[in-house]
């Protein structure tokens, strides 16, 4: 009778063991697969549409690091990450070209972030962009 | 019998031990310029007479080596063919006069071509001024830092007064850059994913770096404030890697401690059987 108690409770405590044991596994795969609140801030960016006219850019900060706006001869909106794909530096604009070049090492893009020249591995990130009520939002 | 499945076992663990040898040597990181021997550049060069291969020799010893950045990448030509590896229709370029330098070297380096030519080096170019070759040498190019700013080498053209004021107004602002580069590379070698704090790190200091050529000290003192809210933002971001760490040491700890009360638990459980 004795010995059944003692078994009661040490498989009580043995449960509460592999209770907290398979939450210490699961939370962190719980904590991987839901967005962290407060990570809105700075993920998106809006400017008056009538600021940007063809030809031109508009770079700002995006989620704690730099973007680019470009308004395509034509009209078309492009937004893509500024930072080169290369080693992190942040693209310049040479409007004179219509392309941007980093000038670490310079690589160039076009105004749809894909390299023209230099040691770029990749394309510069686009980035969602969408006009409402002549307002552009990037994010 | 005993012998022979004793010597068995010792046959698998050799066998494991090879197969884990070969795996370490495959897993290790390749050079960066691993093409070396298919660069005939290096090949001739490196036999040849002592002027033609101190080049080779400087080179090996060069940030550019480092980064797989080979002979053809500055003075360009045909690097996998013997006969056209000075040809100038394969772009072969070959030395640049003393003027063409900074044009030469700013095909790759663009930022800072724009700010040294803009500056009082830039504008004595050709008048006897320094080019990049001056301060960071030819083929044995190392890893910019603020020692190449030093007495010996600016009063050769002029008094170092200047360019030591400009040096102590970076120092410390160089310091945090070199502090914050060993977190980050202490954090590599652990395995943390610090791609993103490196590229960060490594923009931040080319935007430092690139300063020191408009060689305006006004300048460099306005825009240190912030290239330093740069590094400090590259140090929060070690900061939360810290927190983490620190936090896993904890539930490490916790989950020894758990297994080692489970095991008392279970062996109390198994007396109770007895």
């Amino acid at each position: 009778m004795e010995d059944e108690a003692r078994r009661r409770f040490l498989g009580v405590c043995l449960g509460g063991l592999g209770a907290a044991a398979a939450g210490g596994v699961l939370w962190p795969v719980y904590r991987y697969l839901t967005p962290r609140s407060g990570d809105e801030a700075g993920r998106t960016f809006s400017m008056a549409e009538q600021d940007l006219p063809e030809g031109a850019v508009k770079f700002f900060d995006f989620a704690g690091s730099a973007a680019v706006l470009v308004r395509k001869k034509g009209g078309e909106l492009v937004a893509l990450s500024a930072v080169c794909s290369h080693l992190g530096c942040i693209v310049q604009w040479d409007k004179a070209r219509m392309s941007f070049v980093c000038p670490c090492h310079g690589g160039q893009f076009s105004t749809d972030g894909v390299v023209l020249a230099g040691p770029p591995p990749r394309a510069l990130a686009k980035l969602p962009v969408s006009v409402a009520k002549g307002v552009i939002t990037v994010g | 019998m005993n012998y022979f499945s004793l010597s068995k076992k010792n046959g698998m663990f050799v066998w494991t031990l090879c197969i884990l040898a070969a795996l370490t040597v495959l897993a290790r990181p390749v050079p960066a310029l691993s093409a070396e021997n298919e660069i005939v550049c290096l090949q001739c060069h490196a036999n040849l007479p002592e002027q033609y291969s101190r080049p080779v020799a400087l080179w090996r010893a060069s940030i550019h080596a480092e980064n797989g950045i080979a002979c053809n990448n500055c003075h360009g030509g045909d690097p996998k063919d013997m006969a056209d590896a000075m040809n100038p229709a394969r772009g072969f370029l070959g030395v640049p006069r003393q003027t063409e330098i900074p044009a030469f070297c700013g095909r790759c380096h663009v930022g800072v071509l724009k700010d040294y030519l803009a500056s009082a080096h830039g504008r004595a170019l050709g008048k006897r001024g320094p080019t990049c070759v001056t301060c960071h040498g030819n083929h044995r190019v190392v890893k910019a830092s603020l020692d190449l700013i030093n007495e010996k080498s600016c009063s050769s053209c002029h008094s170092y007064e200047r360019a030591g004021a400009i040096k102590a107004a970076m120092q410390a602002t160089e310091a945090m850059l070199l502090a914050t580069d060993m977190r980050i590379a202490a954090y590599k070698q652990i395995g943390a994913d610090t791609d993103r704090l490196e590229k960060g790190l490594f923009a931040t200091r080319n935007r430092f770096h690139t300063l020191f050529h408009n060689v305006d000290l006004t300048r460099i003192k306005g825009e240190t404030a912030a290239i330093r809210a740069e590094i400090q933002k590259i140090d929060q971001a070690l900061a939360r890697l810290d927190q983490v760490g620190a936090q896993r040491r904890k539930a490490g700890a916790a989950a020894v401690g758990a297994s080692l009360l489970a095991a008392l638990l279970f062996h109390l459980l198994r007396k109770t059987y007895r």
